[in-house]
């Protein structure tokens, strides 16, 4: 027996909530899919306020599913397939004070590879693997954000990881 | 516990302490950890929560003002309704003509009760919303009236403006020809020539700009009710105009004076007899081919 949600989205209260939880995974997810070209953080604030519109069809446990589709079809509306190139940031690593010139040209490289290779995966790769390494989220997290099993999830950051060593290696 | 387990234990952040030294031992450890730390720079920026949901409640509040749901189903309304009116409005606003073809008459009656007869070729036009504040009528042809008492009723045409109030009286308004008849009451004409009240028998003429004197009508209503039309000293070439009005023929005469005067009446019923009745008098022969007729001396 199942007890109909009695609350409804369009409170406020209950609103902002739901934009605490999921702005951030929203947000990240648009940045690993579709890159800082499109502005994903715009297309987030977006879709919460589509789903504000909408709050009296969206019941609470379809939010989420409403906000990364909305989201996903905004960006999608002015992507025109460009090449996804995420930008290693440049914040000098804590430990580069005493290094040498030779090990700087080396990590540079480096970088370059991995934007490459980061680059060259694919698009549900590419954000299944980046939201575990850099946004440390396990694999379960990742499953019901992205409404996939957890087996897909593995298979996709294996796959990820595999693709980005020998992609690196060979360069 | 092989390799790829341990890398997969891992990626999940699930390996236990032991798994952890075993995962330490494997030879591509260094690698991975390398290619973990570097992989932390491509960290997407921070989004300032709190900051960001602000700006969600203004893009809501500024383009929503409480998303009234009744204002689109209203303006639609609106819109019908403006669409209704304007079409009524038109319409009724909107002049009324009536009109005869060749060889047909028509009777109409107006708002007010008043009776108007049309004779052939001839269009009426009036406006039937404001007919009780405004009795006023534009005539092109000929048309007998029957009016009834009430305010003063006006028949405009080309030639001049008859004004009654109430009474019978037949206008006639063709080419260069305004002939007016009073049958009952008293009737005003007025024309750029000439103005005159007409008694009851009185007849207002002008052929070609001139005021012509006439005489007398002796008859109650004018003779084309009765499928006639009767001519009193009228040029010939009128004659010849309504004979092809009443029966959708053409007339042709070369060589013949067409401004004489002609007295008398032809039927609208039987285009032999009609024919007869206006050469004979003139002494003048016909021929008949489909709609076209010659005249002809003899």
């Amino acid at each position: 027996m199942s007890k109909p949600l009695k609350e409804n989205i369009c409170e406020e209260r209950l609103f902002s909530s739901i934009f605490r939880k999921y702005s951030k995974d929203l947000h990240d997810f648009l940045y690993y899919k579709f890159g800082s070209k499109l502005n994903p953080q715009d297309k987030m604030q977006e879709a919460f306020v589509k789903l504000w519109e909408n709050c009296a069809k969206v019941p609470e446990d379809k939010a989420k599913s409403f906000l990364f589709t909305t989201a996903n079809n905004l960006m999608l509306n002015e992507f025109a397939h460009q090449k996804v190139v995420l930008r290693h940031q440049k914040t000098k690593p804590k430990h580069s004070t005493n290094i040498n010139p030779e090990f700087l040209l080396q990590e540079k490289e480096y970088k370059a590879k991995l934007e490459n290779a980061i680059a060259k995966l694919t698009e549900a790769q590419r954000v299944a693997f980046l939201m575990n390494r850099v946004e440390g989220k396990r694999f379960k997290e990742i499953a019901a954000l992205l409404d996939i099993s957890t087996k897909a999830v593995e298979k996709r950051i294996y796959g990820a990881l595999k693709k980005l060593r020998e992609d690196i290696d060979e360069l | 516990m092989n390799r790829e387990d341990l890398i997969q234990k891992w990626l999940d952040y699930n390996l236990n302490p032991q798994e952890l030294e075993a995962f330490k031992q494997l030879e591509d450890y260094d690698e991975l950890i390398t290619l973990d730390t570097h992989l932390k720079g491509f960290k997407a920026d921070t989004v300032p929560t709190d900051h960001a949901l602000k700006e969600v409640w203004d893009s809501i509040n500024s383009t929503h003002k409480k998303t009234n749901k009744l204002l689109p189903i209203l303006s639609k309304i609106a819109a019908v309704l403006v669409i209704c009116f304007g079409i009524y409005f038109y319409t009724t606003t909107l002049d009324t003509t009536a009109n005869t073809l060749v060889s047909q008459q028509k009777t109409i009656v107006l708002p007010d009760a008043s009776e108007v007869k049309l004779n052939a070729m001839s269009t009426i036009t009036f406006n039937e919303s404001d007919w009780n504040n405004n009795r006023s009528l534009y005539l092109q042809g000929e048309a007998y009236f029957k009016v009834a008492k009430g305010q003063k009723f006006d028949v405009e045409t080309e030639l001049g403006t008859v004004t009654v109030l109430g009474t019978q009286f037949n206008v006639k308004q063709r080419l260069d020809y305004f002939e007016v008849t009073c049958y009952e009451g008293k009737v005003s004409v007025e024309t750029n020539i000439k103005q005159n009240t007409l008694l009851a028998g009185d007849t207002f003429l002008i052929i070609d700009g001139k005021y012509i004197a006439t005489e007398k009508e002796n008859l109650s209503s004018p003779s084309w009710l009765n499928h006639n039309s009767t001519f009193k000293s009228i040029p010939y070439k009128e004659v010849i105009a309504e004979f092809e009005r009443q029966y959708n023929v053409s007339v042709e005469f070369n060589n013949l004076d067409d401004s004489q005067n002609f007295t008398g009446s032809f039927t609208h019923n039987d285009i032999e007899i009609a024919l007869k009745s206006i050469t004979l008098p003139l002494q003048l022969k016909y021929s008949k081919t489909d709609n076209i007729i010659k005249l002809k001396r003899e």
